[in-house]
């Protein structure tokens, strides 16, 4: 049994159109697909700001604290002491700590990228190729029967060129 | 440009995809003779050395570091503009650079392979190369945090590290739209390398929160990197390298000769892969513009440079001075001057700036300069410190010269490699570029 009606549209005016007209009709299982990032897809389906930037602080804080520990370690394990210099030299080891910090910081950027898209994903799942080229698509999560039909119609009345009942994973 | 129509967004997955599809005798030609010449002039050199010890190249004491070395600054300063101007430009949100951006970028991340490569070169012993990095190991050995060469290592492995994933993440969804477009072995493979993307806005607005933050990571990072490089030099206390000037002039170098790069790379991209649509004089003209701000920079540093060895007074300081600009190599630093400081200032004229032909001999010219500025820096300061009886003589041999043409096949070989694995324009970006894709106009 079919349990995602989708919709394949031209233009991106009209995609816009029945994600708004879905959203307030008390439609939540909504995924949209676009070959370009749409912001106001981004506004209407309600994403903020992306929990990435957590992964991210949190990696240069770790980043920080790790390039200073690896170079204070280093000095107090290895006692290399140099014309009277301090052991533990502070300003060289700073740029080690902005390396650190850095690398760190990008690491977990990736890992925050993969932990919130939920991407890698090969297994399979609803698509439309064209997406990647020149069409906008649409998949609403809904049972067969009156709340699917209502979405097809929206759907439909919203201008897609193509409208399906599919089964799968969204 | 008044014949200019606007692609589709299905021309530009045909057009791109078409680079990287179709692949004509030229092509192979090409690939052929760059992995020719980089076996040839690279590794049977550099194989050759490793057999007889370093003592193959030219350098000896009191010159330690030649060609190698020189190549070294050279190959980072070039990788500088891709990752760093694609940031830069991401940030202020500056669409002109979202055709371009990838193969800058592209650019970036194989001088520093080549650059990393020089490094293994030098060390002549390239099996302990490992010592430099932070591991554990049986002989408790473990590398000096207080050295500017352990600073480079950690800085140069942090930026092959974050420009490989800013690339290799802004190229996600290029990926998938190459798997849609084939079949067989090539579909299952960019099935893998697109993480099964699929364009929904969860994804996107995902990537583009991530791309955001490794642009931010990564401006900061580049800067550091050259930085880093030139206080390899300049910590050093020898005349002619001991200055403070030396990180803003190794970083704004290595913007200058990235950005003449960007320029020599676009107009083989949009002559020999078709891009004439995406790569236009727009890019020309911005990038043209950047070069003479950017050598107005470089020039000002330079004749600062000047002012305060003079103005210092070290006889140390003005005896290497003079031997830069009068001694062996003069003839080389006054070419530097000419390509570096003089030249680029042609593309204030309209009719420069607005020819490919001209703007590609301007950075070819420019990149020439650059390699002839990093060898004076090696190749006149420390063979001549101090006291005249520890005075030498630089002049690099035959492996190292072949070593370095090697190094530009090495670099060609990966970018032909490149442009037929991943979409050399970035096509999504392209497309935001374009006219959005509305009923009501």
């Amino acid at each position: 049994m079919a349990n995602n009606v989708m919709g394949v549209f031209q233009f991106e005016d009209e995609f816009i159109g029945a994600l708004r007209r879905l959203k307030e009709s008390g439609f939540d299982g909504l995924t949209a697909m676009s070959p370009i990032p749409l912001h106001e897809a981004d506004h209407i389906l309600g994403f903020g700001k992306s929990p990435v930037r957590r992964f991210t602080l949190a990696g240069t804080i770790i980043g920080a604290a790790a390039g200073f520990y690896m170079t204070v370690a280093t000095a107090l394990t290895f006692i290399l002491p140099t014309s009277g210099r301090p052991i533990i030299t502070v300003p060289p080891y700073l740029v080690i700590t902005y390396e650190m910090t850095i690398l760190l910081g990008v690491l977990f950027t990736l890992l925050g990228f993969h932990v919130v898209s939920g991407l890698p994903a090969w297994r399979d799942r609803i698509y439309h190729p064209a997406t990647n080229v020149d069409r906008f698509t649409l998949v609403v999560e809904c049972a067969e029967g009156e709340k699917s039909n209502l979405a097809e119609k929206i759907i439909r009345e919203s201008g897609a060129e193509e409208v399906s009942r599919v089964e799968g994973d969204r | 440009m008044a014949d200019y129509t606007e692609p589709t967004y299905a021309e530009v997955n045909n057009d791109v995809l078409r680079s990287m599809m179709e692949t004509g005798p030229k092509y192979w030609a090409l690939l052929g003779t760059s992995i020719a010449v980089a076996g040839i002039c690279f590794f049977l050199p550099w194989f050759y050395q490793l057999e007889v010890g370093v003592g193959a190249a030219g350098m000896n004491r009191s010159a330690v570091w030649g060609t190698y070395l020189s190549n070294f600054i050279f190959w980072i300063g070039l990788s500088h503009s891709g990752t760093l101007l694609s940031a830069i430009l991401h940030i202020t949100n500056s669409s002109w650079r979202k055709p371009i951006y990838r193969s800058a970028e592209a650019m970036t991340l194989f001088s520093l392979v080549t650059a990393a490569l020089f490094v293994m070169v030098h060390v002549g012993r390239v099996w302990f190369v490992h010592w430099t990095i932070p591991v554990p190991n049986q002989m408790d050995l473990w590398p000096n945090f207080r050295s500017p060469l352990m600073f480079d290592v950690m800085a140069i492995t942090t930026y092959l590290t974050a420009s490989s994933i800013f690339i290799y993440m802004g190229s996600v969804p290029d990926f998938a739209a190459v798997r849609d477009a084939s079949t067989g072995l090539r579909r299952k493979l960019y099935t893998i390398f697109s993480f099964g993307w699929r364009g929904t806005a969860k994804e996107w607005h995902t990537l583009g929160w991530a791309y955001t933050f490794f642009a931010v990571l990564v401006i900061p990072l580049a800067v550091s990197v050259h930085s880093i490089v030139s206080w390899d030099f300049a910590m050093s206390l020898v005349p002619g390298l001991h200055h403070t000037v030396f990180a803003p002039y190794f970083v704004t170098g290595a913007i200058y000769s990235g950005t003449a790069g960007i320029v020599t790379v676009m107009f083989l991209l949009r002559k020999y892969m078709n891009f004439e649509r995406y790569i236009r004089e727009i890019h020309l003209v911005n990038l043209g513009k950047l070069l003479v701000v950017l050598s107005l920079i470089w020039t000002y540093i330079n004749i600062m440079e000047l002012f305060t060895t003079w103005f210092s007074g070290s006889s140390y300081e003005l005896e290497a001075l003079e031997w830069r600009m009068t001694g062996f190599y003069a003839p080389m630093y006054w070419e530097m001057i000419l390509f570096c400081a003089v030249v680029p200032l042609l593309i204030l004229f309209k009719r420069i700036r607005t020819s490919w032909k001209s703007m590609l001999i301007i950075s070819i010219l420019i990149n020439i300069g650059m390699l002839s500025e990093r060898f004076i820096i090696v190749a006149t300061s420390q063979p001549r410190k101090f006291l005249p009886d520890a005075f030498g003589f630089y002049f690099p041999s035959i492996v190292e010269i072949l070593i370095t043409i090697g190094s530009f096949a090495i670099f060609s070989t990966l970018f032909l490699i490149f442009v037929k694995w991943v979409p050399s324009v970035s096509l999504y970006e392209v497309k935001e570029t374009l006219k959005p894709l509305r009923r009501a106009g």
